[in-house]
């Protein structure tokens, strides 16, 4: 292949135009001296070659999608978004601006279109073609693409289209729908005639490849086809000729379209090239190969050929270029210019530019190339191109719109070997050396963000690696202390001029392994399963934090308020459970996720798909249950700072009992206090189980006090108690109720065969009955606990008891329970004040079911 | 303007809903000036301001709770907005059953009908809304205009079963109710609105009849393309005598025309086209109708007038009507496929039936004329002036170009003849296969042939005939050698590859190919028994009887031929065969060739056919007699 030298020429800096439904469609087109470009906004420059400078920036109401010059006419045709088609009589408007020009398009006023100049308002157009003497238009319907045909505007006449001559509805297998932001691709359509026809703005095919692709209809009327390239891929051809229509004859879209192709992604741009040199003496050889263009690269050419037995057959080639393609022309000797976001890119359909040659028979003309060898012409990419029609035989001018908003001149010359020497070329150097400059750099990019891509997946890859070998460290060992653990601890502190109860999760790393990016540390908060949850209306809350980097022995802290209800009370009890959760999503999408910097929609519709069902891997780490024993506070405690030891006075009580006359102003909880016994529960334990529970560490106390900082193990005052040695405490419950603990040593007579049973006695005192309840149920939670421990370890037996005081006590008690179970049925189905009775009689039974002091052996 | 006004603050909201009315009303009032400006851009532009200004009032009014006083100015311009757009966009546009669907959701909302999670369906929900507007009085007039859009919707959609129960509802009768749809059109009464009402482009009553019409005009359209003529017929009165603009008017005598034809009352049929010429200026229909009642009345020379009418009336440039801003009849009517009585094609088209009918009726000099005038349409390349070629139930271009070579040898203009030939084959030289053996392997002995459309070895056939009208033998046998040439080449089942015609597949038929031959053969054999050599003359004779043995002229020629040549015997044992087989029905009765092939069997025709059979009979009988 003949290498071709750019040369590239900078005209103008216009403002970077990008392609795509939100930025619009650039397009560079040229008339005599006058290069007519628009960078896809609502803006049309003119740039005179002659004087070198911008002349005029057309302003259009909306976005132009397309411009077409009617070069007899003098008249410049734009399409605007979701407008219609404007019309402009360059004669008319040029002069008018010719003056004020410069080269930078900051400095040139903008004249405004007027709605005047809109000659066919129609929000549903898409595209168009002119024909100097008609116009071709395709607009969208919901379901169909509607081509019409109107003949084309006169200087003098009324301004506006008149009706359509013709018209006819293409069908299209996928329905359209409707995009936001505009369509993603526009339609492309184009004309195409035969040599002798002399149709202006349409490509001339040759006799024999027209017959076969439009049949001998449209040979023998020598008719224009217009050619039809869809959004999804179809290529149909329509006869113009026969695109007549009148109410009474309407068209027949099966006689006058037919399908030519379908290249199953949207077209961008349909063409014709010759490929055989033809005579020296004849320079306006009519093309021989037609091609059609897809965004993705697809690339289709047909050519007419002929069987051993000499009958004309269609030669069909599907080719791959690399995309995505933003725009493409067709040049001289069977080249066809394509641009990407890489740069410009070249390929040769003539037999001279193929290798292949030699191993083909030299019967019969060369066909077409079994492959495409696409070059590059380095020449930085570019939005928006057209081949200059007046360039000497053998060079290649195109008229170019960088991506950048550069408007310049590509010059490609044939001849390889003199491009060092000649003036011109020293002339633009500089320019050269910006445009290699700028290559490396779209180089340079694609090249990062490759790299980008890479790393991302490698570093996905380590990351499931890791959350591999953690999930097996932490699944393995059921036994022992687990590699990874999560302790939860509760305190009251005090945040915004308010004492919050909080719970604070260790998450501490023994693993050998480290916790890295995609594992984060869920905590739920929500009731416990207990009784409790009857009347608590809590839900679960789950915090999500974020583990960053956990090396192996590191641990890390979260503290978290422990009043999920809405009404900021605290439902006690409450289990926290801490799981640690690894993100699928996070780590690996980013590395499935496609890049490509030029179009970024339709990519996050593929996503979903390609991961597994599952988002990701969750392992259970610990659950820890938050009871009213931990939730309590102690005023009377003196070392404690005084705004822990009371709640907070709330501003709108301290308002209400400023303004209260007498100092009547109490809370319910004081009244109730006032005016209501305060329950009372107690349990008792026999002292000598609580002695061998409590064995270690309470050593040198009594067996009282023990008791007590065992129940308070787990509350921040439990240094208090074991310092001050108490053996009753009066407490604060979270909702500001009393709690009154006291534990006493009492003999029990007359259970025990043997003479009087040493037992601790817990009581339990509350104004409030919600607290007693709550302090009750963890006490026997603990109790339980210990009991259960104990049992595992097998420790001494029971003393001898009077089994028939036992039996009593267990009868007592079904009666009770049996009794408790009728009332609350009857509690479901009777009214206000029935139930009142009941519940009364309930409250009754259930302090009953508390007094007789259960009694722990 | 409007979104400015504060909801309920400063101003209360019966002031915003007087101010968006009083907007409404002047958007009515822009449309109707728009309406009387004729056809300009700046109508069209005034016509989609207001429309644009509906919408925008439109989506004012969707965004307040729905309540009766809002709802019934929400109705009213929903209507209006539907009724200007249905317009200008000359039909109905799918997604406007949304917006119906939601307008009517909310009507169901003043009620607390609308179970929030339940979908309804678009039948479901009418019955619905009518279930619960006795509950809302002041809303029924508009909600029976909406109504009528739908029913024109589904109508032009042809959801005649959505149209009936709806009509149903809307006039409240249940199931006993009769199913016609015509008479449930006819009981439907929509209440006038009252004085104070908001402005409408068009009233409720007035889009009854207007349904009315194009139901019945539908109705009476399919019965007649499904051939229960009684019941077209009935069908369409009821049209004719509804509210009827002169253009569909025109259209309804034309169906009504072609009816009466078909049901056997030509001149009661004549009597409505007339009356549909009288109406206006849609002519074109009508004549075509005319010229067929003509021909199936025998009357050649007023159909032929009447095809000249056509062609004339269709280069009358198409002046396009302007449309009212309304619901009109036209929009709910059918587009005229080409199997409708209203399709008439283009000028070129009826040129083409016009001189077709000539050649077919033997008026040669008056077909070459118009085919000639035809081809020149045809081929003008003037962009601005397309014809549009024959659609496909004719014939194909170069059958058109055969058609027309025909009628120019038929007319005695065989220069002319050649001319149109040559000119066939000029412009498709480059499609035509090229054909090395004839010059270079035809010692090699067998290779594929190429493809070769029929039409090519058609064209040499004319161009024979044309140099043997003007007495070239010579010349004439080259084309008539050429065209055999072909014949012989092209296999009917070829129907591959290569550049067809539209319509050449189907006339490539055995029969055809049969009879093409049999016409080159006997061509050619009577050039060579003109130059006296009867011995090439005989063969080609015989070989026509062979390959289409039921052609009887061939084997009249043969015998002729056998005679001169006085070889008695041969000649007795076809005669015999020839007696046996006249005998015989007809084969190929149900097989009509293409016009060209058909004016070319007649040059095979021996004139005096009977009068030779007779003279065999008795020169032949005589010896045996002996």
């Amino acid at each position: 292949m003949a290498g071709l030298v750019p040369r590239v020429r900078y005209l103008a800096n216009l403002c970077s135009p990008a392609r795509g439904p939100a930025t619009g469609w650039p397009h560079v087109r040229s008339l005599g001296s006058e290069i007519f470009v628009c960078t896809g906004g609502r803006l049309v420059y003119v740039y005179n070659r002659e004087g070198a400078l911008l002349t005029a920036a057309y302003e259009f109401p909306a976005q132009v999608w397309h411009l077409e010059l009617l070069d007899r006419r003098g008249a410049l045709l734009v399409l605007c978004a979701g407008r219609g088609l404007y019309c402009l009589w360059l004669d008319r408007v040029s002069r008018q601006a010719s003056q004020d020009a410069g080269d930078s398009a900051s400095e040139l006023p903008l004249i405004p279109v007027e709605p005047a100049a809109c000659i066919l308002p129609d929000t549903a157009l898409c595209t168009f073609t002119a024909l100097e003497d008609v116009l071709v238009t395709l607009a969208r319907s919901p379901a169909r693409w509607k081509m019409q045909l109107f003949e084309a505007p006169t200087p003098g006449k009324d301004p506006g289209l008149e009706a359509p001559i013709g018209e006819v509805e293409l069908s299209t297998c996928t329905p359209l729908a409707k995009e936001p932001g505009g369509p993603p691709f526009l339609p492309v359509l184009c004309c195409t005639s035969l040599p002798g026809s002399r149709v202006p703005h349409s490509f001339v095919l040759e006799e024999g490849l027209f017959g076969l692709l439009f049949g001998a209809d449209a040979a023998l009327l020598q008719s224009p086809m217009i050619l039809c390239g869809l959004p999804d891929g179809q290529l149909c051809s329509v006869l113009l000729k026969a695109l007549v229509t009148s109410r009474w004859a309407p068209t027949d879209p099966q006689a006058l379209i037919k399908i030519l192709h379908h290249l199953e992604e949207p077209t961008i741009f349909i063409g014709a090239l010759r490929t055989e040199p033809g005579a020296k003496d004849m320079p306006d050889m009519p093309c021989d190969c037609l091609v059609a263009l897809g965004h993705h690269g697809r690339m289709v050419a047909i050519k007419a050929g002929r069987d051993e037995a000499g009958s004309l057959v269609p030669e069909l080639r599907e080719y791959c270029l690399p995309g995505p393609v933003h725009c493409a022309a067709c040049g001289g000797n069977g080249h066809l210019y394509h641009s990407t976001p890489s740069g410009l890119c070249m390929v040769g359909l003539a037999p001279e530019d193929t290798l292949w040659e030699a191993e083909q028979p030299s019967r019969g003309p060369p066909s077409l190339p079994p492959t495409l060898c696409p070059a590059s012409l380095r020449v930085c990419s570019l939005a928006a191109f057209c081949v200059s029609p007046q360039i000497p035989e053998g060079d290649t001018e195109l008229l170019a719109l960088s991506t950048k908003g550069h408007l310049m001149i590509c010059s490609l010359v044939l001849s390889p070997e003199t491009p060092h020497h000649t003036q011109a070329v020293t002339a633009s150097v500089g320019h050269k050396i910006k445009e290699l400059l700028s290559g490396i750099g779209t180089m340079s990019e694609r090249v990062s963000s490759l790299k980008k891509a890479v790393d991302q997946r490698n570093q996905a890859l380590k990351c499931l690696n890791e959350a591999m070998n953690v999930s097996c460290a932490l699944l393995s060992s059921k036994e022992g202390p687990r590699p990874i653990s999560c302790t939860t601890s509760t305190a009251w502190s005090r945040l915004q001029q308010r004492d919050v109860f909080t719970a604070t999760c260790v998450l501490e790393n023994h693993s050998a392994f480290s916790l890295g990016r995609g594992w984060a540390l869920c905590i739920q908060v929500g009731p416990s399963a207990g009784a409790w949850e009857l009347d608590t209306g809590v839900t679960a809350v789950t915090y999500t934090v974020p583990v960053d980097q956990l090396e192996p022995g590191g641990r890390r802290e979260v503290t978290l308020p422990l009043a999920p209800g809405e009404d900021n009370t605290l439902g006690l009890p409450l289990t926290v459970a801490c799981a640690l959760f690894y993100s699928l999503r996070e780590v690996v999408g980013g590395a499935l996720a496609p890049s490509d910097p030029f179009r970024e929609p339709c990519v996050g519709a593929c996503l979903p798909s390609v991961l597994p069902k599952q988002e990701g891997i969750c392992l259970p780490l610990s659950e820890h249950t938050v009871d009213l024993l931990q939730g309590l506070r102690f005023p009377g405690l003196a070392m404690l700072p005084a705004s822990l030891l009371s709640p907070a006075p709330d501003p709108v009580d301290n308002l209400l009992g400023e303004h209260v006359e007498g100092g009547t102003s109490l809370r319910p909880a004081s009244l109730r206090a006032r005016y209501l016994p305060p329950s009372l529960a107690a349990i008792r334990v026999s002292a000598e189980l609580l002695r061998t529970a409590l064995q270690d560490g309470h050593s040198g106390l009594s067996l009282c006090s023990a008791t007590l900082q065992w129940l308070l193990a787990e509350n921040t005052a439990v240094d208090l108690v074991k310092a001050q040695a108490l053996s009753s405490i009066q407490g604060v419950a979270p909702d500001g109720t009393d709690v009154h603990l006291t534990i006493l040593q009492v003999a029990v007579t007359d259970l025990c065969p043997a003479g009087p049973l040493q037992t601790v006695e817990i009581q339990v005192e509350s104004s409030s009955l919600a607290s007693m309840c709550g302090a009750h149920h963890a006490i026997v939670r603990r109790m339980q606990a210990m009991v259960v421990a104990l049992a595992t370890q097998g420790g001494s037996s029971p003393p001898d008891l009077r089994l028939q005081y036992l039996h009593q006590m267990q009868a007592n008690h079904e009666a009770l329970l049996r009794e408790v179970q009728a009332l609350r049925d009857r509690l479901c189905t009777e009214d206000e004040a029935g139930s009142r009775a009941t519940a009364e009689r309930l409250l009754q039974l259930y302090s009953q079911l508390r007094s007789p002091s259960l009694l722990l052996l | 303007m409007t979104q400015q006004c504060p909801l309920g603050l400063s101003a209360p909201p019966a002031n915003c809903l007087d101010l968006w009315r009083e907007k409404n009303d002047q958007l009515v009032r822009q449309t109707k000036v728009a309406q009387d400006l004729g056809l300009s851009l700046r109508r069209k532009r005034l016509a989609q301001d207001a429309l644009e200004g509906f919408r925008g009032l439109l989506h004012n009014l969707q965004g307040l709770p729905a309540t009766v006083s809002v709802l019934h100015l929400e109705l009213t311009i929903i209507c209006n907005f539907i009724t200007l757009r249905t317009s200008l966009a000359q039909g109905f546009i799918e997604d406007q059953a949304q917006e119906i669907q939601q307008v009517l959701e909310r009507v169901l909302k003043t009620r607390e009908q609308l179970q929030p999670g339940m979908k309804y369906r678009h039948k479901e929900l009418w019955n619905s809304v009518f279930g619960v507007s006795i509950l809302l009085p002041e809303l029924l007039p508009a909600l029976h205009h909406l109504a009528g859009l739908q029913a024109a919707h589904w109508l032009s959609t042809d959801r005649l079963g959505n149209l009936t129960v709806l009509l149903k509802t809307l006039i409240g009768s249940q199931s006993g109710a009769s199913e016609d749809l015509l008479l449930l059109l006819k009981t439907w009464n929509p209440p006038a609105e009252e004085s104070g009402a908001p402005l409408t482009l068009q009233d409720a009553r007035g889009l009854r009849d207007v349904l009315l019409t194009a139901f019945a005009y539908r109705q009476g359209l399919q019965e007649l393309m499904a051939g229960s003529l009684p019941r077209a017929l009935s069908n369409l009165h009821e049209a004719a005598l509804g509210l009827c603009p002169r253009p569909v008017l025109v259209q309804v005598y034309t169906i009504l025309g072609t009816c009466l034809r078909k049901m056997g009352s030509p001149q009661r049929a004549l009597l409505y086209l007339v009356a549909a010429l009288k109406e206006g200026s849609a002519w074109g229909p009508p004549l075509l109708e005319a010229s067929r009642v003509y021909r199936q009345l025998g009357n050649t020379a007023a159909e032929l007038e009447s095809l000249e009418l056509l062609v004339e009336a269709l280069s009358i440039p198409h002046s396009s009507r302007t449309h009212q801003l309304l619901i009109e009849v036209e929009l709910l009517l059918p587009s005229p496929d080409p199997a409708s009585p209203l399709h008439c094609g283009t000028q070129s088209q009826a040129k083409y039936l016009l001189a077709s009918r000539c050649l077919q009726t033997g008026r040669a000099e008056d077909a070459a004329e118009h085919y000639l005038d035809l081809l020149a349409l045809l081929l003008d390349s003037s962009e601005s002036k397309f014809s549009p070629p024959p659609a496909p139930p004719g014939p194909c271009m170069p059958e058109v170009f055969l058609e027309a070579a025909a009628a120019l040898i038929q007319a005695d203009r065989a220069h002319d003849a050649l001319t149109v030939c040559e000119e066939l084959l000029g412009r498709t030289s480059s499609l035509l296969p090229r054909m090395p053996w004839l010059w270079t392997d035809v010692k090699k002995g067998t290779k594929e042939s190429p493809h070769c459309p029929l039409w090519v070895s058609a064209t040499h056939l004319l161009l024979g005939q044309a140099w043997v009208q003007m007495g070239a033998h010579k010349d004439a046998i080259s084309e008539f050698s050429r065209c055999l040439e072909f014949l012989f080449r092209t296999t009917p089942k070829d129907n591959g590859q290569g550049p067809t015609s539209h319509c050449e597949r189907e006339h490539t038929s055995e029969v055809t190919l049969q009879q093409l031959r049999a016409v080159a053969l006997v061509c050619r054999g009577l050039e060579w028994a003109a130059s006296g050599q009867n011995t090439r003359a005989l063969q080609d004779f015989l070989l026509s009887v062979q390959v289409c043995p039921g052609n009887q002229d061939a084997s009249i020629h043969l015998l002729q031929t056998l005679r001169r040549l006085n070889r008695r015997d041969e000649a007795t044992v076809l005669w015999q065969k020839l007696e046996a087989q006249t005998e015989l029905p007809q084969e190929n009765a149900a097989w009509s060739p293409p016009l060209y092939l058909e004016i070319c069997l007649s040059w095979i025709h021996p004139s005096d056919r009977e009068a030779l059979l007779e003279e065999f009979r008795t020169t032949l009988q005589e010896p045996c007699d002996l």
